[in-house]
């Protein structure tokens, strides 16, 4: 165990030293099948390979869509919801699954919620790629943190390990804004951590271009102590509200629980049918469609009750 | 982002054996923010001749009302109803006649027209934003969605389809290609004109 | 009656370009228009002139019409092919055509080819390019057969054969090699569709079916889809959906037949007492 451990010490994180280029060839025998394809991690944190002129973020503009549009960074998913709050259950954390590529829906069943490790919880938005990565990438590490320290990592240190991470790259184009959850030492914990550093602490929070939607109902039926079932619901309610409005944000909600033993996936819901017909038969539900022609059907005669289906 | 997609929302038109339809999404927004699910973008010219106005909301309203008196003058000068394909060429004109200030609507036409021995020949067409116009014997499109409905429709439509097949056809073109655009949707309404009579439906389509 | 018209002035309407431009600056593109990214040719045969055309209409990468026309009338022995902007180059010559018919009723004479290549040139010219028509004109007036070339801000070219759009430089290249003066009329008919067909195949912006028009001192014959080397294969199996596959909310039936009971009154309905 020590031998391996010591392997790894030598780490530094977030380093972008010249000597992490160019020694992907040198592998040790115990290399294989122990790094899933993040190569040398013994000589530190991987580094992409920079282009070797004075400004790489100039030179990388020159060969993506930026210079079309100086707004949009190589492929950014800049169409997403997703949310996490804190409360006195756990960690609730809710995500949409579309993709979009400027108007065109790309996907309806993207996975927002990167599965960490059992007790932590990433969510996704911004660069796909960017967040997948980087959040695998600390799950690694939160493994080793296991190894060498016979505990797990807090969230707390988690997310500060993914933030410092990303600052290192800062202005390089990584477009990641992410929600590190989970259930630690000190209880349910959220933390918001972004591409440009920013790591916020928090019980509440929401990320992409539904998120004022889903704040609009998350911020008016959030209180510390809900039930469990009154959480997730409020998790579900939310998504539905950012998916139906939100152009870029839809298609269906996936629901995760953070509980003391750890997260567990609570269900995925068509944001159609939550519209319609409500979640069916699940803890919260309201038994009926969240759409508002669902809640004013029959009350007047410009809503008229719905005709029976076809003949 | 471009002033078509300002609003979103997409038409489509296609023929049938002896009728015509023509379908819209409910969607108005303003871009990413759906505003409503009940934006009427179809409107009936006479008994037999709908068009519909996709494109920037404002000159839906505009457009339609200039038509509107238009078709007035037309029916009161003439003292008949006008048919399909005049009514096709009074939308060219009136298009182009703003061809270095236009707006942004690309209409859909689609009618029945009277023939010389008593019956009606379904008639379809569309212009683009200048007035030039299209006549497809299958099927038109337009909107934000019009790339996805041209895929879509170019799969699904067959010479001679029945009204109530014509029904099915079309909505499945509609609802399957404004589910893959972000700015079409919010549900769907669906006109079949037949010789007697017109079949209006709202559908239920996706609410995302 | 003194008044132009009962709907609006004549010519472009300007009223919503300060809207537009406000629009435009704000970092909205104008939206394309149609254009036909076109082949368009024509050529001098022994007794006449031959015009051919693609039909595909393009928006972007999208093929708008599969099957339009590109050849448009302007009088019964002069026609006008259009490229470029497609409303520009139906409207344009569809003023001309009109314009031509009166001036023939007013001079009680045929109109000549000369007279409407120069109404055209003058008519672009005046808009300085601004009207995106590229025309090539050709037929049979008194003087004989004539054929030109009419570019977007109002040069024009004389010549014995001609090629336009974005196909011509492939429709060119098969009149440069095979084209002679006085060719026999099925010679040139198959000289002209084998300069489109160069078009339709290897440009982009050209395709479907090959259109024709003869023209001589004695007759036109306008040959539409002349060739259509892109017919669509049949489907082989249908996707007709069984009825009652779209569920839907709400219906109208709208009757377009209006049925009346008649009611008589009275309680036999004897006729009526007209004495």
């Amino acid at each position: 165990m020590n031998s391996i451990l010591q392997r790894y010490s030598g780490s530094n994180a977030g380093g972008l030293s010249k000597s992490t280029i160019d020694e992907d060839n040198d592998f040790s025998d115990a290399m294989w099948g122990s790094e899933a394809g993040f190569g040398t991690l013994a000589k530190g944190v991987p580094g992409f390979v920079v282009p070797s002129v004075p400004d790489p973020a100039a030179f990388l503009r020159l060969h993506t869509d930026d210079h079309a549009d100086p707004s949009c960074r190589i492929k950014i998913q800049h169409g997403t919801t997703t949310l996490a709050f804190r409360f006195q259950g756990g960690v609730i954390v809710a995500v949409d699954s579309r993709a979009t590529a400027g108007s065109y829906v790309a996907s309806g069943t993207v996975k927002k919620v990167i599965e960490i490790n059992p007790y932590l919880l990433g969510t996704m938005a911004g660069g796909a790629a960017d967040c997948q990565y980087w959040e695998t990438y600390l799950g690694m590490h939160c493994r080793l943190h296991e190894l060498r320290n016979r505990e797990r990592i807090s969230v707390s240190a988690a997310s500060k390990y993914l933030s410092n991470l990303v600052y290192s790259y800062k202005g390089m184009g990584l477009s990641m804004g992410t929600m590190i959850c989970g259930w630690d030492k000190t209880g349910p914990a959220v933390f918001y951590v972004d591409s440009d550093g920013t790591r916020l602490k928090g019980d509440l929070f929401s990320v992409g271009s539904g998120s004022t939607f889903a704040y609009g109902v998350l911020d008016q039926g959030y209180r510390w102590d809900l039930t469990d079932e009154e959480a997730q619901e409020l998790g579900r309610r939310s998504i539905y509200a950012a998916g139906h409005r939100d152009a870029f944000s839809g298609n269906t909600c996936n629901l995760y629980h953070v509980k003391e033993d750890g997260w567990k996936f609570i269900g995925n819901y068509d944001i159609t049918k939550l519209h319609y017909e409500g979640p069916g038969d699940v803890a919260g539900s309201p038994g009926h469609g969240y759409g508002y022609d669902m809640r004013v059907e029959g009350r007047s005669s410009a809503n008229p009750p719905e005709a029976p289906a076809q003949a | 982002m471009s002033i078509m997609e300002y609003n979103g929302g997409s038409v489509i038109a296609m023929v049938g054996k002896d009728c015509v339809a023509i379908a819209s999404d409910l969607r108005l927004g303003s871009q990413a923010l759906g505003i409503s699910s009940n934006f009427q973008r179809i409107f009936p010219v006479t008994d037999r001749v709908y068009v519909g106005l996709p494109g920037l909301a404002t000159d839906v309203t505009t457009l339609r009302e200039r038509f509107r008196y238009r078709v007035n003058m037309y029916t009161i000068k003439e003292e008949r109803e006008i048919e399909p394909e005049t009514f096709a060429h009074l939308v060219s004109s009136t298009l182009y006649q703003h061809r270095f200030g236009p707006y942004f609507i690309e209409p859909v036409m689609a009618g029945l027209s009277k023939t010389p021995s008593g019956g009606f020949k379904p008639f379809i067409a569309a212009t683009d934003l200048i007035g030039c116009l299209n006549f497809a014997k299958d099927f038109v499109v337009a909107g934000t969605a019009s790339a996805k409905l041209f895929g879509v429709a170019e799969g699904l439509w067959e010479p001679d389809l029945e009204a109530e097949d014509l029904f099915e056809t079309i909505s499945q073109t509609l609802l399957n290609a404004v589910d893959r655009d972000a700015y079409s949707g919010w549900g769907a309404i669906v006109h079949v004109i037949t010789k007697d009579k017109i079949i209006t439906r709202t559908l239920k389509g996706r609410m995302d | 009656m003194s008044q132009q018209s009962a709907f609006s002035s004549p010519g472009f309407d300007f009223s919503n370009s300060v809207r537009n431009n406000f629009l435009q600056e704000k970092g909205m593109p104008l939206p394309k228009a149609t254009s036909t990214g076109t082949t368009i040719v024509g050529c001098l045969f022994k007794d006449g002139i031959i015009l051919g055309a693609d039909t595909r209409a393009t928006e972007g990468e999208i093929i708008a019409d599969k099957n339009c026309e590109k050849i448009h009338y302007i009088t019964e022995s002069i026609r006008c092919c259009g490229a470029g902007t497609a409303a520009d180059t139906e409207f344009t010559t569809a003023t001309i055509s009109s314009n031509m018919e009166l001036h023939s009723l007013s001079t009680g004479r045929k109109p000549r080819v000369v007279t409407v290549m120069t109404m055209l040139k003058q008519y672009l010219f005046q808009y300085q390019g601004h009207i995106g028509a590229a025309l090539v004109l050709g037929g049979v007036d008194s003087t004989g057969p004539h054929l030109f070339t009419i570019h977007p801000h109002g040069s024009t070219d004389k010549l014995p054969y001609v090629t336009m759009g974005s196909g011509s430089l492939a429709a060119m290249a098969v009149f440069e090699s095979s084209w002679k003066p006085n060719m026999e009329r099925s010679d040139a008919l198959a000289l002209v569709s084998a300069a489109v067909s160069a078009g339709i195949f290897n440009d982009l912006g050209s395709g479907s079916n090959v259109d024709a028009c003869i023209i001589t001192a004695t007759q036109t014959e306008m040959l539409r889809n002349f060739v259509k080397p892109n017919e669509r294969v049949e489907k082989e199996r249908h996707y007709t959906f069984r009825r009652g596959t779209t569920a839907w909310k709400s219906e109208n039936i709208r009757d377009l037949i209006v049925n009346e009971d008649i009611t008589l009154v009275g309680a036999t309905g004897d006729a009526m007492d007209t004495s």
